[in-house]
């Protein structure tokens, strides 16, 4: 058993965690903590294992080896309570195309168990968000900003307290992107506790802390601003590119 | 159940907005029955007939006559007073000149008036046995005929052959009862198997796997969605039938949507057994036109008889879903058949329709929790 504080200091709890596709290595026993309330940028290039980590969170990926804790419960046996606690945006899959923004939010409002009332509050909630005009447009139409807000939204509506989001910003533009971590700081500001993926080295500022994996290791972890000073150099850019090439030397 | 309702919404929303989607559904169907209805069709025209008529009467002229003066048969060969032998006619039977030689024998007309028994010779090229079928079957239909003419011989020719349901053999009302059986199946199995399977493959099932809704749910959500496109498309299968070649409807039509509806639920099941294994659509939709194409026109008594099979076979169509509602809907549509005579059919593919969706939801839900 965690010491409580512990408990209520780290919100994910992420202990040797391994996952072999075959003879195929992708996580390869990482170690790693979300601290209750922060942002945990999550970096790594293209196949470092970063989505294949968040599925084994969130119970979509069988684990090989190692567990995750979930606010005090392992992940293997609170599947259920721990799902409650989790919201998640796919990188692959955000919204069904061929449907509005107004009819996806009906859909996962009414799968997430909302009653009429409540998805209708929802919508009123979401007309706030984007304009009003965009809300009855097929999805594959909206502008990929608009479509990240929605998606955001709509991960957002099972209330979760720990939002697990994975590239949310490919493609889509500086400015975009700009609003987006804006929404994603207003969301700590309540509380919400927030690991996100990215291969964008300039998000790495808006996180509080990162961890960066490379070919399923973690090969830096700590908070930008100390980790730049640490290394001796200029940004978390030159950081992260020394740190791969140390690690593929090896 | 409160989660039936948004999938069932979601499923209609994005196939009715799919314009690719709804070609293939109700285009399609239309397309195939075209085909089969017109195109590939059994009935045959001009006949090559050979005639030996030995007796060279009035009466064995008029027989001549009601063989020749109709689209089936075309005097070919010799003419028929040439006194050839039989011979020189097989000759061009082989040669592929002739389907068929009629002969007359020479106490034709004599035998008729006093009143006995006489038999007409037919020799039918059977290298293909489906043709020599259906010419055989039009020479017992023009003899009828003949002796509807006759009155007075009507006990002289031992014909007893009758064609019930379909007397003018048309091979249309056939082919769409099956044809229409067959395309239910598949596109009934496709609309589930791809729609299950896209949501694998766009990864939009892991965020309805995170989400509380049951697994039955899900499935039955889809379900319901594709009961009302299937019903549709048999709908416009029936009306096109109808309108267009003149398929009569001799049943109870409430007693044909029943059953029909029993049959889609079979083919959504199906469908969504199939996408539980396919890792994509396009293995789906292979693997869903495998197993409802083929075995469904091989085996179902679409095209060959059941009782024609051997008797391994004969087991394999006794699985096959459309073995059932083909027997229905040609009992319906054809022969005016009453809902009672199907009961046992109907309850079997409910009993298949129930262990395939049981099946599938028991692998669904081992699918969803993967982890730990």
């Amino acid at each position: 058993m965690e010491p409580t504080d512990s408990m209520n200091d780290n919100i994910i709890e992420v202990k040797n965690l391994t996952k072999k596709f075959g003879n195929f290595t992708a996580v390869n026993s990482i170690n790693f903590v979300v601290k209750r309330g922060e942002i945990l940028g999550f970096l790594g290039p293209n196949g470092a294992g970063k989505t294949t980590t968040i599925k084994m969170i969130i119970g979509l990926l069988r684990i090989t080896e190692g567990k995750v804790i979930v606010d005090g419960m392992e992940s293997g046996k609170f599947r259920k309570r721990i799902k409650e606690k989790l919201g998640y945006m796919s990188q692959k899959f955000s919204l069904y195309p061929k449907l509005s923004a107004r009819e996806n939010v009906e859909f996962f409002a009414g799968i997430s168990g909302l009653g009429r009332v409540e998805i209708s509050k929802k919508i009123d909630e979401l007309s706030r968000i984007i304009r009003k005009d965009l809300i009855d447009h097929s999805v594959d139409k909206l502008p990929p900003g608009i479509k990240q807000k929605v998606a955001l939204f709509t991960s957002l509506i099972p209330k979760p307290e720990i939002l697990l989001l994975d590239e949310p910003t490919s493609g889509v533009d500086p400015e975009m992107r700009r609003n987006f971590w804006q929404d994603i700081y207003s969301l700590k500001k309540e509380g919400k506790t927030i690991l996100v993926t990215t291969h964008n080295l300039d998000e790495v500022e808006y996180a509080d802390r990162i961890v960066i994996l490379h070919r399923g290791n973690i090969i830096v972890e700590g908070e930008p601003a100390q980790l730049v000073r640490q290394h001796g150099v200029d940004s978390v850019e030159t950081l992260f590119k020394e740190a791969v090439k140390k690690d593929e030397r090896n | 159940m409160k989660g039936i309702k948004p999938v069932t919404r979601k499923e209609l929303y994005h196939i009715l907005r799919d314009p690719k989607s709804l070609i293939i559904i109700f285009i399609m169907p239309i397309f195939m029955i075209f085909i089969y209805g017109y195109a590939i069709s059994f009935d045959l025209n001009n006949i090559n007939i050979g005639i030996i008529d030995y007796s060279k009467s009035d009466l064995s002229e008029k027989l001549q006559g009601k063989f020749l003066n109709n689209k089936y048969f075309k005097l070919a060969g010799p003419k028929a007073d040439d006194n050839r032998s039989i011979e020189s006619y097989e000759k061009l039977l082989k040669s592929g000149e002739l389907d068929e030689i009629m002969i007359i024998p020479g106490d034709f007309s004599e035998k008729v008036k006093k009143g006995t028994p006489v038999d007409i010779g037919f020799i039918i090229d059977g290298s293909d046995s489906n043709t020599a079928n259906i010419i055989y079957q039009y020479d017992e239909m023009i003899l009828m005929a003949f002796i509807e003419d006759h009155q007075n011989i009507r006990d002289m020719l031992n014909i007893s052959t009758k064609i019930y349901f379909n007397p003018e053999l048309k091979s249309a009302y056939f082919f769409i009862p099956g044809i229409n059986a067959i395309l239910l199946m598949m596109i009934s199995a496709l609309l589930t198997s791809l729609s299950m399977s896209r949501e694998k493959e766009s990864g939009s099932i892991d965020l309805i796997f995170i989400s509380p809704i049951k697994s039955y749910e899900i499935i039955i959500g889809k379900t319901i969605a594709y009961i009302f496109v299937s019903f549709l498309v048999e709908a416009l299968i029936l009306l096109f039938s109808n309108f267009w070649f003149g398929l009569p409807i001799r049943g109870d039509i409430l007693t044909l949507f029943f059953f029909s509806l029993i049959f889609i639920f079979t083919g959504l099941s199906l469908g969504i057994m199939i996408s539980m294994v396919a890792p994509d659509q396009k293995t789906a939709m292979l693997a869903t036109l495998l197993a409802t194409m083929l075995p469904s026109i091989m085996l179902s008594g679409f095209i060959f008889p059941i009782t024609s099979l051997g008797k391994v076979l004969r087991v394999i169509s006794s699985i096959i879903p459309a073995t059932y509602f083909l027997k229905i809907i040609r009992g319906v549509v054809l022969k005016g058949a009453s809902f009672s005579e199907f009961v046992t059919d109907g309850a079997i593919l409910i009993l298949m329709s129930i262990i395939l969706i049981a099946v599938a939801a028991k692998k669904f839900s081992k699918m969803r929790k993967v982890a730990g």
